[in-house]
């Protein structure tokens, strides 16, 4: 068998050679995904390989193993491969099998041809995931991921570990310094990777991880303004079809840098005379499905796993006992956790425990089932009262950027909504869809900052974008324009607003904010309290955040009965203030209580304390109310 | 398996063509394919299309054959055709284009020079292909089913399917060469090269006999007045949208079109293609670089175009007899309306009533008068009644609908704008909403935030169906055959019962008596809906689904389908239900009469429970309309005139028969002089109000004790103190 380095360094050989053992069989197949799943089995061996999205991709040797952390942006057409073929050397006529599977190029020998009649030749599907790193991720997220990798020695020569720091590093500086250290490195780095050549080229071409420098012609189509690292090419082989759009994927595979030469280079050699059907579209086409490989590597998948959360702070789904001891490990601590948490929410909020409280329900919640079209537990929030002058919603921002895995910060500016794609779109001429704002992983959190919006004229763009904006945190769904019809793609997205007065968009809920200091300097103020907590409690938070989401839960028919009649009692005493909306939002509010606390059923003080914060928030607001029906 | 003979194959291509033929109404035999090769032979035809079901009659393991190896089959009958087009020949074709002329030209040449015996080098021969004039195509059996893009895999290859979708792309249409015809510099002979890949290396040097022998090294050139070039067209048909799994993107197919078919779709077109599914084969470099690639296409056999909501509705047969069941069972009124926003509790009447508009009534036009069969619905209430929700429900369900606010929308954005064309100065109508929902439901959220003047344009297209337009020059008058769907809410925040609904709603009489069902959705608390939707919430939070006692919402798809197999019925009213439809009129009026506060009751009512008596009538998909029906309707009008009004009782908290009876007859009092009321009036009012004999005593006697009034010796008159 293989030693333990070829499977990282040479995957393929790996592949060859359980190829050949088992024959030209479609057998094999299935044992190479199983040999590589018990491989990453092996003691953390999944951190030994070499992440695309912190180790820039010339650092790393096409054809070796490497896993990439993204989202599905695009689903290619099906294609058609061949999966064992044969070649025939031209001199000695012998015949040779081959497999095709993981790879864009055929195998083939100098004075060797692929034999296209051969009765040996199998033809396989395989599909092509058009991948984007997670939107939005956190950079404490991206840091703790390339934290994990280092601590683990790496076993290879070409690409030492201590490059890895460095490598991260060239994410976050300037574009100038970066290349200055990307061609200061490149001259020593690939003397063993045996193409050098490929460097010379690409250096110059600012790389992928300056997405707004790159090349203006090619647009990897991230769904958020501003974002940088890798897209890839992802070709998957099994089990394509649970995949959908905006999952959120740990893939395993083989880098493959081989590039299809692109079809107007091809057709430039040979005169157009003489092509029977020339079509000016799929130029386009072609330029945006196979990008230079350079730019959008390709990554043929070895395996492939759905991730439920990013937080790298809580074990991946692999190890399943790992996990049960982790998650029960820190129910423990978790009452104690969530009122840190409190605390520290409520310092952001200015003073105001009610706010932190409902941004703590916020932050937990998530669409659990879906009745028909309703969504059902999602709970976006509205928090209005928030004093412009400071750029509150700004250094709010911050802080729960600090908090949550992926996030967004949407200002809601005239110009933004008017120019800015928020639903993605099917461009049929290039065959793609061109992603938008919307385009988010699930338990993304957006917070929309209305604040910052003046009055203004809204043109076409303008008011659909907010149509978007309320189907998105009415229905959680958005509607992809398909030019010749929409098409409806639920998702799981926080929406939070943050507003001076009620906001123009739909909401679960309204709180209104009622801060009892006003800092100074509200910069200062947030970066005191940023420092102020300890990295490891910082950490207890977010691993907090993620861990309840994923807890069960259930009512009780008891509860569910008092529940009954204490709605009707309601309505009895009060029919106007209490409809079935109320009633859906106080047992929203009560799931998210009673989770936020760890405790997975329902029980009567639960919901009497899900009352008892909507009614403090209630009066709030109709207080506030009040006070601006006194001032007019 | 032995393989197959493909001589014999041709054979039976060959008979069947001959001698394939149907019974006419004279009982004479109909050579469908031997009239049609005639019309070959003689030009007036270029596509054949051969119906594999009509294969299937004389020879069901062909069909198979056929789809199995579409492209061998295709030439075998087009060489089958060839040979038989000469027998058909009846006249001399006049030559129609050059390429005629140069054949014709070719065969006199070969006639005279060559000796017939004499062997020739089948480069220099005419290839088939050049001398074919027709085109021939297969059209799929019936019985074989169209499919998904996404299920056209691998083992489709060489094989007819017939896929469905929407085209996205279609390119220009462009000569695509068939047969490459070269002349050498040389020797002046001819040669022909038939071309089936997308890319051909083009012939250099003269193979004819006579280069070879003279080593002269003759160069060829390309002829292009004597090759022959094809139609050609590549468009791309992507899935339909209802055709995808949740969270998929749509997956596309490309399509090569020739000759005939090219110009059949344009880029939105619903399709259903027939084709052969097939690899692209690449030569030279590229299958060298591409390797293990293959791409793939469909070449289209037949194009038909289909109508989106055609396609959507009918699908591909009509309602099978499951689901039809599934429609048609006992209470399947009910299940209907509980179908349209099923996530939306209660209503059963609101929702009974939308389920009538989507059905639609009858048109009429007696004597050139039209009266429109469309039903439109107001639907007002308190704020946060699900409104809205119902209207984008009704949007998203019916085929062609349009949805716009009140205040989003001008008079012009409802009717039609007369725009002038930048360029050329023209001036062109451009419709508004109520016209592109023609024979369709135009929903109007916010209708009470309209503008007055923009309210008018509504009045005509909801009686007459038409806009009329006379602007900038342009008279003309629009089909705007919508039902329109209103939600308004009230005027003051919340719906006062003690006022009329006009004011209530701040719209004109006029406008609203041209709604035929107005409903007034109100929240109020009532113990047991209370209970009921309590128990429906929490059943949805516990268990994260509907309640299982609740019975399946049938499916949007199928909802539309049956609407519009119901649409097609043409429901009439029989002689005899016209007594019974005067005389309830005649109740309705009377009762109007005496209770002033309610909608006007008018002609307009009884023309709107016609419409809902022929739409209930289509519902259950019959022909006539029942007594039943007409009962229904009327209950419905009569549940939505509850809606109005019957609030009244519950705010006036628990108001007696005594009190409300004492309230009538204190309304009849005049004003001035003496307040006196008689007696046989104010109980025939009352009696008219529901109220019992009984109850019109005790009240007498109650507030006379009370010293309120005073009713005198005859019981004759009631006098108030």
């Amino acid at each position: 068998m293989p030693c333990s380095r070829d499977w990282l360094l040479n995957p393929l050989g790996v592949v060859q050679e359980l190829f050949a053992h088992n024959g030209p069989n479609l057998e094999w197949e299935k044992k190479v995904t199983e040999y590589f799943r018990e491989k990453l089995k092996e003691n953390n061996a999944s951190k030994w390989v070499p992440s695309l999205n912190e180790v820039p991709l010339h650092y790393l040797k096409p054809n070796s193993l490497v896993r990439f952390r993204c989202m599905v942006q695009d689903m290619f057409d099906p294609e058609l491969y061949m999966g064992v073929y044969e070649t025939v050397d031209a001199s000695s006529k012998s015949r040779v099998l081959h497999f095709g599977k993981y790879r864009d190029m055929a195998e083939c020998g100098p004075r060797q041809e692929v034999d296209v009649n051969s009765a040996q030749t199998v033809t396989l599907e395989r599909q092509t995931f058009y991948c984007v790193p997670v939107p939005g991720e956190s950079p404490w997220v991206k840091e703790a991921y390339a934290s994990s990798n280092q601590t683990h020695v790496c076993p290879s020569t070409s690409y030492a570990p201590s490059r890895h720091k460095r490598s991260y590093d060239d994410m976050e500086c300037q574009p100038s310094r970066h290349k200055e250290s990307c061609s200061g490195n490149s001259d020593g780095d690939f003397h063993g990777c045996g193409e050098p050549k490929r460097l010379e080229t690409e250096a110059p071409a600012g790389q992928w991880l300056m997405s707004p420098n790159c090349s203006p012609s090619l647009d990897l189509n991230f769904p958020l303004p501003g974002e940088k690292g890798p897209a890839c090419l992802v070709k998957v082989y099994e089990n394509r079809d649970n995949l959908k759009v905006n999952d959120v994927l740990e893939v395993f595979g083989v880098l493959s840098v081989d590039s299809v030469p692109c079809a107007t280079e091809e057709r430039e050699n040979t005169s157009p005379f003489l092509d029977a059907m020339d079509c000016a579209d799929s130029i386009e086409e072609q330029r945006v499905h196979s990008p230079p490989a350079s730019l959008v590597p390709r990554i043929h998948v070895l395996l492939i796993h759905k991730l439920q959360q990013i937080n790298p702070l809580i074990p991946s789904s692999l190890q399943e006992e790992e996990k049960k001891l982790f998650v029960s490990g820190f129910m423990l601590e978790l009452s104690s956790v969530r009122a840190e948490l409190l605390g520290f929410l409520t310092h952001a909020f200015l003073g105001d425990s009610l706010a932190a409280e409902y941004l703590i329900l916020h932050l937990i919640s998530t669409v659990y089932a879906r009745r028909d079209v309703l969504p059902l537990g999602k709970f976006s929030l509205n928090l209005s009262g928030c004093p412009r002058s400071s750029h509150f919603p700004h250094h709010l921002y911050r802080i729960l950027q600090q908090l949550v895995p992926s996030s967004y910060n949407l200002q809601m500016t005239i110009q933004n909504m008017n120019t800015l794609r928020f639903v993605p779109r099917k461009d049929y001429t290039s065959n793609r869809l061109l992603s938008g704002l919307l385009q988010l992983a699930s338990n993304t959190l957006l917070q929309i900052d209305e604040t910052v919006l003046e009055e203004g004229q809204l043109d076409t763009t303008g008011v659909q974008n907010v149509t978007a904006l309320g189907n998105l945190i009415t229905w959680q769904k958005v509607d992809y324009d398909f030019r010749y019809h929409q098409m409806e793609f639920p998702c799981n997205i926080n929406v939070l607003v943050t507003s001076e007065g009620r906001s123009l968009l739909p909401s679960d809920c309204q709180v209104h904010l009622k801060p009892e200091i006003l800092p100074p300097n509200m910069e200062e103020y947030v970066s005191n309290l940023l420092t102020a907590v300890v990295p490891s409690l910082l950490n207890k938070f977010r691993i907090y955040l993620s861990l309840v989401r994923l807890l069960d839960y259930s009512i009780s028919d008891e509860v569910t009965k008092a529940v009954e009649e204490d709605f009707v009692e309601m309505r009895k005493n009060d029919p106007q203030s209490i409809t079935a909306d109320d009633l859906h939002r106080i047992l929203v509010v009560a799931r998210l209580l009673s989770l936020s606390a760890g405790q997975t059923t329902l029980s009567r003080e639960r919901w009497l304390r899900a009352k008892q914060l909507e009614s403090q928030r209630k009066t709030r607001l109709q207080q506030q109310q009040c006070v601006n029906g006194n001032e007019l | 398996m032995p393989p197959r003979d493909y001589a014999t194959e041709k054979e039976k291509c060959k008979t069947f063509l001959q001698e394939f033929y149907r019974d006419d109404e004279f009982g004479k035999k109909h050579f469908k394919y031997g009239s049609q090769l005639a019309a070959l032979a003689h030009r007036e035809q270029v596509a054949l299309y051969i119906d594999l079901d009509d294969v299937a009659e004389e020879d069901p393991e062909l069909v198979d054959c056929i789809c199995e190896n579409t492209r061998r089959y295709t030439s075998l009958f087009a060489d089958a055709v060839q040979e038989l087009l000469p027998e058909y020949k009846q006249k001399e074709v006049v030559n129609k284009d050059s390429l005629d002329v140069y054949i014709e030209h070719r065969l006199m040449m070969e006639q005279r020079v060559h000796d017939p015996n004499e062997i020739r080098d089948s480069k220099n021969q005419y290839p088939p292909e050049l001398m074919r004039r027709f085109e021939l195509y297969f059209k799929a059996p019936s019985s074989s089913k169209s499919r998904v893009i996404r299920e056209v895999k691998a083992d489709c290859i060489g094989k007819l399917v017939t896929i469905r979708g929407i085209v996205t792309r279609v390119t220009e249409v462009k000569p695509m060469m068939v047969v490459a015809t070269y002349t050498c510099d040389q020797c002046g002979a001819e040669t022909y090269q038939p071309i089936q890949s997308p890319t051909f290396m083009p012939l250099m040097m003269c193979p004819s006999r006579e280069c070879q022998t003279n080593r002269s090294g003759g160069r060829l050139y390309l002829q292009t007045r004597g090759s022959k070039f094809v139609k050609f067209q590549e468009i791309k048909v992507q899935e339909h949208s209802d055709q995808v799994p949740v969270g998929n993107i749509p997956r596309s197919m490309t399509v090569f079109v020739r000759g005939e078919n090219t110009r059949r779709a344009q880029p939105g077109d619903h399709v259903s293609v027939t084709g052969v599914f097939l690899p692209m084969l690449r030569t030279g470099f590229r299958q060298m670089v591409q390797g293990l690639l293959s791409e793939t296409y469909l070449e289209a056999h037949r194009i038909v175009k289909m109508n989106k909501t055609e396609d959507d509705e009918l699908g591909t047969e009509e309602l099978s007899e499951d689901e039809l069941k599934q429609i048609t069972e006992e209470d399947f009124y009910e299940k209907l309306a509980a179908s349209i926003a099923p996530e939306i509790y209660g209503h059963e009447d609101v929702k009974k009533g939308l389920l009538l508009l989507l059905v639609g009534g009858v048109d009429h036009s007696p004597r050139g008068m039209k009266i429109r069969g469309n039903i439109n619905i107001c639907l007002m209430g308190d704020p946060g009644v699900a409104k809205s929700q119902l209207l984008s429900y009704i949007d998203r369900l019916a085929p062609r609908s349009q949805y716009t606010t009140g205040r989003g929308s001008s008079g012009v954005g409802l009717t039609a704008a007369v725009m002038k064309d930048p360029v050329t100065g023209e001036m062109t109508l451009e419709g508004g909403a109520l016209v592109l929902a023609d024979e369709g439901i135009c929903c109007i959220d916010e209708f009470d935030k309209m503008m007055d003047t923009d309210r008018t344009a509504i009045h005509e297209v909801m009686e007459q169906q038409t806009i009329s337009i006379a602007k900038a020059g342009i008279m003309t008058t629009l089909n705007a055959r919508c039902s329109i769907l209103a939600a308004a809410n009230p005027a003051y925040g919340r719906y006062n019962p003690k006022k009329t609904v006009e004011q209530n709603i701040q719209l004109p009489a006029a406008l609203l008596s041209r709604f035929d069902l107005l409903w007034l959705i109100q929240d109020r608390p009532d113990r047991d809906n209370d209970l009921r939707l309590a128990q429906h919430i929490t059943y949805v939070h516990q268990h994260s689904r509907q309640p299982p006692s609740q019975f399946q919402a049938l499916d949007m798809k199928l909802m539309r389908r049956y609407i519009s197999m119901c649409k097609q019925k043409q429901p009439s009213i029989p002689e005899s239900l016209a007594d019974y439809l005067t005389a309830a009129y005649v109740e309705m009026r009377k009762e109007a009469r005496t209770n002033k506060d309610t909608t006007y009751t008018s002609a307009r009512t009884l023309l709107a429970i016609l419409r809902l008596s022929t739409a209930l009538a289509r519902l259950r998909l019959v022909d006539t309309v029942e007594k039943e029906d007409v009962n229904e309707a009327m209950r419905l009008m009569e549940m939505s005139k509850d809606s109005l009004l019957g609030d009244k009782g519950q705010l006036t908290r628990t108001q007696r028969p005594v009190d409300v009876i004492f309230a009538t007859v204190r309304e009849m009092a005049p004003e001035k002089g003496i307040r006196s009321v008689k007696l046989t009036e104010a109980e025939q009012r009352c009696i008219s109000k529901g109220f019992t004999p009984a109850q019109f005593e005790a009240a007498l006697e109650e507030y006379e004790e009370l010293n309120v009034w005073q009713v005198n010796q005859a019981r004759t008159k009631i006098t108030f103190i």
